[in-house]
């Protein structure tokens, strides 16, 4: 395992060297370059080095490592292979994305699985319609480190919201109709998502045929999106989207969710589970504006009507680290087990609170270094002040790489959300190939 | 006195009609560099002081005075990434990401001294008004205010062929006249099809000193689409239009 990780970095070098000595080369347009194929296969390439510090302390670092002690920090290392492919032929086209994730850190070893991304086939007759079935992500929303409209995608990564996702697998139309006027587009987008053993089992109950729609509006140079879900798998769920440019450097956007009978699963304060259903409003409000000087700026307030209040999430800090004393006094893990299939649950998945604010500066190319964008970024949990901050260097200055460095520093009071994490902070860099 | 008359009426006759007309001579300069719907390819240059080259491939469509497309063909890195522009609406696609995003016309999504606007350029005639036309030299320049505050540049200071009608050097202002970058229109190429026009602009900025910026196009044809291709909803698919 560490063989093929060391052999991905080499094969990056030995890549990175000739692009370090095109400096001198001058500009053509070869127009062999443009010709059209009826097949793609193209790739990424990973290599990603992660320095975890840990926080002994913390409720999430006693669920982990209660009988398998750390010490300050842990080293891993991963690696990422993507590959896709595509064949068109006249209206008929064929997509396939595979993902393997290598991964390798002292307490869990290695560990590499391989799943499909999307594999999907595509009829399109004309510009106005498009048909696919297979396993396919939709991507609904206009958030961009949350999106609670998106009712038939997996959830982001707020603290990497630009990661690839895996899809679902699902039966989909695009139809398209352009207008004169104020109503410049509309279009409709229905999606048939069934559930069953082995086909989206992780999407909700199984059994179940589930119908999900989206209507887009482009009226009055606003973007707007109206959708729907139902069918059983998850609670039934209505949302709309909007995005607009006010000038040329601001552009505002939000979305809303009305959940119908939302279900989770709540402990009390002495440790007490219960299922709790009520309707749930989640919604999000943001902005992008960009300097004169090129710094663009990304505010976003998310409300998950879902999630857990700081006292809900107090209780469960309180119930672990019951737990997890009980583990040492009698050796009795059963607790801790029970609070690791709730962390698996909601209470241990990202934006498990109820409100927050993401803030995002990136500074394009300061001091005139071309490509080189570095970033600082704030994710904070309203109801109990806890959050993380990442600064971030990026330089994408060799064609088809890209190198990225990160700390993420992660903050909070005892039994606060990101005070609880397992991590105190996180160094990371990453180095990506794309062929 | 009839002498005088004739003399008048034969400058008259001899001044060109756009010299008179701004408006139609830019326009006739937009349709000379484009057909008003149209496919083409272009590579886009980011050249640093230190000679340092980055390059992007573009398939481009446009129809009509306010519609166009961009698909990034190359590099890898790039592939897949496409843009479109609805009169002041701007959008990017990146497939990881998925959805279209808006962005706003001063962004850049390729770095370098391209922003967002140089690369999916509309008609001049679409968002700028001619406020005045000067002849000097073999060339006419036209001074250009942006329509609305949603354009990129508060002024253009177009510098045009006279015989050939089309640009040699464009600047781009601020409201205040401060230089934010100049285009130079080079190499005249005959495309087919009745179109000949620059095949090479190169942009510098005194924001970006010492940086260098180059669109070289080639396969210009004209080409028409349905109004459909120019939606949000079709930007996964515009390789479907090669």
């Amino acid at each position: 395992m560490r063989r093929l990780l060391y052999l991905a970095v080499v094969i990056m070098i030995i890549g990175l060297l000739p692009a370090l000595g095109a400096a001198e080369e001058t500009y053509k347009f070869d127009l062999s370059e443009i010709e059209k194929k009826p097949y793609h296969v193209g790739g990424y390439l990973e290599f990603k080095s992660v320095l975890y510090g840990l926080d002994h302390d913390a409720a999430f670092y006693k669920l982990r490592f209660y009988n398998n002690p750390q010490g300050q920090t842990i080293p891993e290392a991963n690696g990422r292979v993507q590959l896709e492919g595509s064949y068109e032929k006249e209206l008929y086209r064929i997509y396939v994305k595979t993902n393997t994730d290598f991964k390798y850190s002292s307490p869990d070893g290695g560990s590499e699985p391989s799943i499909f991304y999307e594999a999907y086939g595509s009829l399109k007759p004309s510009p106005s319609l498009k048909i696919d079935a297979g396993k396919k992500t939709m991507k609904w929303g206009k958030g961009y480190a949350w999106n609670p409209a998106a009712f038939v995608d997996r959830p982001k990564d707020p603290d990497d919201p630009e990661l690839a996702l895996e899809g679902f697998i699902v039966a989909t139309t695009d139809y398209i109709k352009s207008f004169d006027g104020p109503l410049k587009t509309f279009s409709f987008t229905p999606v048939l998502l069934p559930v069953y053993d082995h086909i989206n089992d992780a999407f909700g109950n199984s059994n179940k045929i589930n119908f999900a729609g989206r209507f887009y509006f482009l009226l009055y140079d606003t973007d707007i999106d109206l959708m729907f879900m139902s069918g059983g798998s998850r609670p039934d769920r209505y949302g709309m989207d909007f995005s607009r440019n006010i000038n040329t450097s601001l552009e505002i956007h939000g979305e809303y969710a009305y959940v119908r009978n939302a279900r989770k699963t709540l402990l009390d304060a002495s440790g007490n589970m219960s299922a709790v259903e009520a309707d749930a409003q989640n919604y999000l409000a943001g902005i992008r504006h960009l300097t004169a000087f090129d710094l663009t700026t990304i505010v976003e307030y998310y409300h998950n009507g879902a999630g857990f209040s700081s006292d809900e999430l107090e209780n469960y800090f309180a119930f672990v680290n019951r737990a997890y004393n009980l583990y040492q006094s009698t050796g009795n893990a059963a607790a801790l087990s029970n609070a690791k299939s709730l962390a698996d649950g909601a209470y241990g998945r990202f934006s498990a609170g109820r409100d927050y604010l993401y803030v995002r500066f990136s500074q394009k190319e300061p001091f005139d270094i071309l490509y080189f964008t570095p970033a600082l970024t704030w994710i904070m949990n309203l109801d109990d002040r806890s959050y993380s901050l990442t600064p971030e260097l990026l330089y994408t200055g060799f064609t088809n790489w890209e190198l990225r460095f990160r700390t993420a520093f992660i903050a909070g009071g005892r039994s606060t959300e990101f005070g609880e994490k397992q991590n105190d902070y996180r160094m990371e860099l990453r180095i990506g190939y794309y062929f | 006195m009839l002498k005088i008359i004739v003399v008048v009426l034969s400058l008259l006759v001899a001044l060109p009609v756009y010299a008179l007309d701004g408006t139609a001579l830019l326009k006739k300069i937009d349709r000379n560099l484009n057909p008003e719907s149209f496919e083409s390819y272009r590579k886009l240059v980011n050249i640093e002081p230190d000679g340092k080259k980055k390059e992007y491939t573009l398939f481009t469509v446009k129809k009509g005075m306010d519609k166009l497309a961009s698909l990034f063909l190359a590099p890898a890195s790039e592939k897949g990434r496409s843009t479109l522009r609805l009169g002041d609406n701007m959008w990017f696609y990146i497939p990881n990401v998925g959805k279209p995003i808006r962005i706003t016309s001063l962004q850049s999504v390729v770095g370098g001294v391209f922003n967002n606007s140089d690369i999916l350029q509309l008609d001049y005639a679409a968002e700028y008004n001619v406020e005045k036309v000067e002849e000097k030299e073999g060339e006419y320049l036209l001074y250009l205010k942006a329509k609305t505050k949603t354009v990129a540049y508060d002024r253009l200071k177009i510098r045009a062929d006279k015989g050939k009608l089309l640009p040699t050097k464009v600047e781009c202002l601020t409201e205040a006249n401060m230089l934010i970058k100049t285009l130079y229109f080079k190499d005249h190429k005959d495309f087919g099809g009745g179109i000949v026009r620059p095949a090479v602009i190169e942009t510098d900025s005194p924001l970006y000193k010492g940086y260098k910026s180059v669109l070289i196009y080639a396969k210009v044809k004209q080409r028409t689409f349905k109004d459909e291709v120019f939606t949000l909803t079709f930007m996964p698919n515009l390789e479907s239009l090669r």
